[in-house]
Order: C-alpha cells, then sequence, then structure tokens
C-alpha cells in the first residue's frame, strides 16, 4: 500500500467529459483551491496527458462515454508516472453500494455530484489529509 | 485572494453560470420533447435511453451552477426512470415503452423551475427564490399516500393520478426512506392516508419532517365512517381534511388542489425602487433580494415608466424626495396609466410628520414606511404588502370559481402575447375550449356538479399547461388559453391529450356517475393582425369541432372564416 501522508499537492487531472463542468472546475482547481490544474475531455487523453504532467492527485468522472472512470482508473494504475497517485471519483449517483464498490477499486474517495465550485478544493484537501 | 482576484472570479463564475443556463434551456426543451412522446405512449427505449442520460447529467450539474432545484428534480425524475428503463427490458415489437404520464408532466416542471431560476446573482437567492411557485398553475400537486394498507393506498392513487396529481405512495414503516423523498421536492405535498394509519402519519410528519415545514404537509384523511366521534377523533389527531368512503373523487381532487394553492401562497412578490441614491438603493434591493424577492433598481425617475411595463411589480418602493423630482409627483404620473392604478406605491421618507404624510398620501400614494428602516423591517413589511397586494388583485382579476383569469384580462394577455411574438419572433397560439353538451350536465345533474365539472377542468389545465401558458375562463362553460412559444401542431397534440384525459375522469352524483367530453378550436395568433381576429378564429374552429361530432380539436384553416354567424 502506498503512503501519500506525506504527498505534496499541486498538481491535479481532472477527467470530464462535459465541457461545461470542465470550465467551472478548472475556476475551482486553479483560481479557488490554488492547484495546478490540467483538464482532460476523455480517459484517452487522460493517459496520454499523464506521463507528462505528473499529477499528484487525479479527478475521475465515473460516467464517460467509451472509456469510464473505473476503467480509465485501471489504466492509469498501470502506467508508471500514475501507478501509485490517489484517484477520487466525482459521480451524480451516490449510493453506498456504488461508493464501497469505487473504494474497492481504490479509489481514495468519492465527491457527490454536483459539486460547490467554492468548496471543490477543501474537500480534496480533507479527502487526502485523511489517508 | 485580493478583492480584484475575487471580483474576476465571481464574474468568470457569472459567465459560466450563464452559458450553463443557456445550455439547460434547451436540455429542457429536449426533454419536453421526450415529454410528448410520453403523453402519446410513441417512446421507444433507446429515447428513454438518452433522455436518463440528459436527466442524469443535469442531475449531476446544475447545483455547481447556482440551479440546485433544477438538479434536484432532475435527480427525482431520473429515479423514477432508472425503474421504468430495467422493467422495460422486454418491450413490444415496436420497441416502445410505456411511461407513466406524470413523469412527462415532472419533465415539462423542468422548464418552469430553470425559468423561475433568479438571474444568479448569488447562490443564496437562488435557494430563496426557486421554491416558491407552488399551486400556480404549471406546477404540479404532490400526494404521498402514506399508511400500511399499500394496496388500497395504491388504488387511491391511482384514482388521483388521472387529476394530474403527481402521486406515490409508500409505507410509513420506512419513515426515513420517505422523509428524504418528500425533502426532495421543494413544493407542499399533501399527505394522505387513512384513518386507522392517521396516528403513525401524524407522529411521522412530526419526528420526520421538520416543525417549521409542517404547513407543507397538510394531511388528508380517508376512511369508512361519517359519525361525529370518528370526525372529532380525526379532527383531534390533526387531520386537515376528512373524506369518507364512497370517495367522491372530484371533491377529493378539489380539496387537494385548494389546499396546495392556499399553502403555496407564500408571499414573494416583485418590488420597483425608485431611487436616486445609487448606493442605498442598491442596498434595499440587495436585501431584498436575499430575502428571496424579486428586487429591481431605478435610479432615473425618466427610465421609470418603461420601467414599469417592463418589470410589472407587484410593489413599488419610492424615495419621497429625489434629487430633481418629487416622488409624489411621480406617484400620481404613474396613475396616469390605468393599468397601474391598482399598484401599491410605498414611500420612503424621513418624513415623520403625520399631517405632510396625509398630504403625500392624498397624492397616490398608499402607505409610508419612515427611514432610517432597518434591514429586517424593510422585507417584512414589503412582504406583507406584497402578500396583500397579490390577494386584491387576485379577487378583483381571477374568476371566483375555478381561480383562472377572467374574460377582460384573458383578452388583454392575448394582445400582450401578439405583441411578443412580434417583438421576438416566436411562434404562439391561442385555443377556445368549451364542454360539450353542458347544459346537459346542468339540467341532469345540477349546477352544484356543472360547477364540480368546470372546477375540475380548470385544475386539470393548471396542472397540465406550463407556467408561461395562459388560462382564462371565457364564459360559462368556455375557457381561452394562451400557449406561448408553441406551434399549432404541438398545441392540437396537447390540447387532444388533455381532452383525452378530462373524458376518462368519472364524476359521481350520488350512486350514478357521468363522464364529460370537450372540443377546442386552435388558432395561431401570428397569422392575425389584431388580437380579437385570433380569438374570434379559434372560435370559428371550435365551431367546426362541435359541427364534426364535438370531443376532439379542431385548427383554424382560412376555409373556415365566416363559419360561425
Amino acid at each position: 500500500m502506498i503512503s501519500v501522508t506525506d504527498v505534496t499537492l499541486n498538481k491535479v487531472l481532472y477527467v470530464e467529459d462535459d465541457p461545461d463542468i470542465r470550465a467551472i472546475a478548472e475556476l475551482a482547481l486553479q483560481d479557488v483551491g490554488g492547484f495546478n490544474a490540467a483538464l482532460c475531455s476523455s480517459g484517452q487523453q487522460a493517459l496520454q496527458v499523464a506521463p507528462e504532467f505528473e499529477p499528484d492527485l487525479i479527478l475521475l468522472d465515473v460516467m464517460m462515454p467509451e472509456m469510464d472512470g473505473p476503467e480509465t482508473m485501471r489504466r492509469l494504475k498501470s502506467l508508471d508516472a500514475t501507478r501509485s497517485t490517489p484517484v477520487i471519483f466525482m459521480t451524480a449517483r451516490i449510493q453506498n453500494s456504488e461508493i464501497e464498490e469505487y473504494l474497492a477499486l481504490g479509489a481514495i474517495g468519492v465527491i457527490p455530484k454536483p459539486f460547490d465550485p467554492m468548496t471543490l478544493a477543501d474537500e480534496i484537501r480533507t479527502l487526502v489529509a485523511a489517508l | 485572494m485580493n478583492n480584484t482576484a475575487v471580483d474576476q472570479l465571481q464574474e468568470r463564475l457569472r459567465l459560466l453560470q450563464e452559458r450553463f443556463f443557456e445550455r439547460a434551456r434547451g436540455d429542457v426543451e429536449t426533454l419536453s420533447g421526450f415529454a410528448r412522446l410520453i403523453d402519446q405512449q410513441q417512446l421507444p427505449k433507446v429515447e428513454l435511453e438518452k433522455c436518463y442520460q440528459l436527466l442524469h447529467r443535469m442531475a449531476g450539474s446544475a447545483g455547481t451552477f447556482g440551479l440546485p432545484e433544477l438538479g434536484q428534480a432532475a435527480r427525482a425524475i431520473e429515479k423514477q426512470m432508472k425503474a421504468q428503463l430495467e422493467s422495460a427490458t422486454d418491450s413490444g415489437a415496436d420497441g416502445l415503452v410505456s411511461v407513466s404520464v406524470a413523469v412527462a408532466d415532472e419533465l415539462r416542471q423542468l422548464a418552469t423551475l430553470l425559468e423561475n431560476a433568479p438571474e444568479m446573482a448569488t447562490s443564496a437567492c437562488a435557494q430563496a427564490e426557486a421554491d416558491s411557485h407552488d399551486g400556480a398553475h404549471g406546477m404540479q400537486v404532490n400526494v404521498m399516500a402514506l399508511g400500511h394498507n399499500l394496496d388500497y393506498l395504491a388504488d387511491l392513487v391511482k384514482s388521483l393520478a388521472v387529476y394530474g396529481f403527481v402521486c406515490e405512495s409508500g409505507s410509513v414503516d420506512c419513515p426515513n426512506d420517505i422523509a428524504v423523498r418528500l425533502r426532495e421536492r421543494s413544493s407542499a405535498s399533501i399527505l394522505l392516508c387513512e384513518d386507522s394509519g392517521l396516528g403513525d402519519v401524524m407522529g411521522f410528519r412530526e419526528q420526520y419532517l421538520p416543525k417549521a415545514e409542517h404547513r407543507r404537509f397538510p394531511v388528508v384523511c380517508v376512511g369508512h365512517e361519517n359519525s361525529f366521534e370518528t370526525l372529532y377523533r380525526v379532527a383531534e389527531q390533526g387531520a386537515t381534511a376528512y373524506f369518507c368512503e364512497p370517495l367522491d373523487m372530484p371533491e377529493l381532487a378539489e380539496r387537494i388542489e385548494s389546499l396546495v394553492l392556499e399553502r403555496g401562497s407564500r408571499p414573494q412578490g416583485r418590488v420597483l425602487i425608485v431611487d436616486d441614491d445609487l448606493e442605498l438603493g442598491e442596498h434595499y434591493c440587495l436585501v431584498l433580494k436575499q430575502a428571496g424577492i424579486i428586487a429591481r433598481l431605478v435610479s432615473d425617475p425618466a427610465e421609470l415608466m418603461s420601467e414599469l411595463s417592463a418589470f410589472e411589480p407587484d410593489l413599488v418602493l419610492m424615495d419621497v424626495q429625489l434629487r430633481d423630482y418629487s416622488g409624489v409627483t411621480l406617484a400620481r404620473l404613474i396613475r396616469y396609466e390605468p393599468r397601474w392604478l391598482g399598484l401599491p406605491i410605498v414611500y420612503l421618507s424621513s418624513e415623520d410628520n403625520p399631517e405632510n404624510q396625509l398630504d403625500a398620501l392624498s397624492k397616490g400614494a398608499d402607505e409610508f414606511l419612515v427611514k432610517p428602516v432597518t434591514d429586517d423591517y424593510l422585507v417584512r413589511s414589503v412582504r406583507i404588502r406584497c402578500y396583500r397586494a397579490r390577494q386584491l388583485s387576485d379577487l378583483m382579476n381571477r374568476d371566483s370559481l375555478t381561480g383562472l383569469l377572467k374574460h377582460s384580462l384573458i383578452k388583454q394577455e392575448v394582445d400582450r402575447e401578439l405583441a411578443r411574438c412580434r417583438r421576438a419572433g416566436h411562434t404562439s397560439c391561442v385555443v377556445m375550449l368549451d364542454l360539450d353538451h353542458f347544459k346537459r350536465v346542468n339540467d341532469t345533474w345540477g349546477h352544484g356538479q356543472g360547477d364540480i365539472v368546470i372546477r375540475t377542468l380548470a385544475n386539470l389545465l393548471r396542472n397540465r399547461l406550463r407556467e408561461s401558458d395562459v388560462i382564462g375562463r371565457y364564459g360559462g362553460e368556455e375557457f381561452l388559453l394562451i400557449l406561448p412559444d408553441c406551434e399549432p401542431v404541438v398545441a392540437v397534440k396537447l390540447i387532444e391529450a388533455i381532452g383525452k384525459s378530462f373524458a376518462e375522469l368519472v364524476f359521481w352524483a350520488g350512486d350514478d356517475s357521468f363522464q364529460v367530453t370537450l372540443s377546442a378550436g386552435v388558432a395561431l395568433i401570428n397569422d392575425f393582425p389584431v388580437s380579437d381576429q385570433a380569438i374570434e378564429a379559434a372560435d370559428q374552429a371550435l365551431y367546426q369541432r362541435k359541427r364534426d361530432g364535438r370531443n376532439g380539436v379542431t385548427l383554424y384553416h382560412p376555409s373556415l372564416r365566416g363559419i360561425k354567424v
């Protein structure tokens, strides 16, 4: 098991197919949260961007066309750069069974959608601090 | 972040919100398309899937962009649809799936929620405003049947659903689940129960719903005994209404409707503030907005009259001493316009001499608020006055039997819609609707029954039409509807569907029952130079429909001109 307690949380990769959500997430992460954020519109794009960007944390939308969140995570975990990078799922469907399922896959947490752009960064920090 | 950065951030957020708002408009329109397919039972499974995905996306995003109510409503429908989707695996060979018409109505509700969303200044103000339109037409009336005998309740709910209510039933043994479902709704919900379960339902409301919101959840009880003892016991337990088996469904539906209307008449209003002190005016504006009141500031009195027409306030707050103008004179000027004769004008003034106050009142204002006013006092007094103003204007403008607009006002509305069509370039329809053989209903079953039929139709129209549609009682059994931004073909389909639902309703007179059908004529407002001609055309189409055997809808065509002499 990886230890992320001493992770410096600076670079955040967010994968989301909805352009409007990406735009507001960029604000929430960069301007409000002070992170260095990279936004990807698909799992494929994330796989290309991740090795170079070397994120400290990855946020994945669950429901995406073609490659969904869980699948994207599985593939990211097979890359050297992101093998041990913590992953948080973003989902509009919050049922306990689903949260359990995502945690079992290796995610460190789940953030429900819709998120509040003013507090998203705090939620992320709280989840990471709890590790 | 420093102040400039915060401002920039706010500005960017606002732009994103606007963009999202535009997209949501498109999405809501797409969803109304699905609603129409559901009405016609023409929804293929693949479309249901698309509809579900759209709702899911909306549920997950609207809240982020300051539209939490929209998101919650989408989530509620999404849940219902998920169940439908899972059970629809073995649909017919045509691939069509049957979805409850109530779902279609809820889909249409989304448009109302979106259009009623405030101008997204702050999210706090978004919260305060969006939950305020219960009972206005186009808003759903929710019924939650609660108890232990679920089979009985399910039947009851089924017969209520035909009146256009959104009905659910549930067991009081799962209080948490019920409480969650109730809290998802922003408007009033009727709790319906049997007298044997009344105690448990009252206990549930006490324990699981916030005390401050009990008014939103009136309890209607049904039972099998009509003795004084039973009624007293039911009243003692706190039920708002009691109905005895065999149930008079129209009467029950009527009561549910009026309970929601009553619960929905919360004082929220539109206030125009006239003050040339920009800072103070903006402060008042902000304070009122935060309380969920829609406020607009006019700082240049020269723009007052045009702002009045554009904004249509319930109340004007007028500073008495403006720099170059007198508020008293402005009030008098407002009254030049017959339309604003009934508009309450309240002075904001530091004038505490009663003599001078009286002088100002005689010149056209209604009341004084003496400065300085505290924020809290301002909000409370404006609320009360808006509420009274609404009550009064409802009394003057609405038909007492149906609560719909009166003849003269609905005609004015057609005028205004014609002007809007010309300005905005959209297509709107006017519908003349008439009950078939209504005289026979009155003669056979009595005028009391006739009134019930008329009220039932009024309620059904309120439930099935959009918030932006206008409904008026034109004559005895005639109704005039305005459907803005609606193609004639769509209007015909919609009215046909409403006519079909209405024809299915069974009215009871003692042991006898009867059903009533309706006929309607539709005309495209844009086709006519003046509104009277559009109404006349709809009337001619209606006449043609009556000749063609009633119980249906006819679209006006120029060949019908002069058909009715």
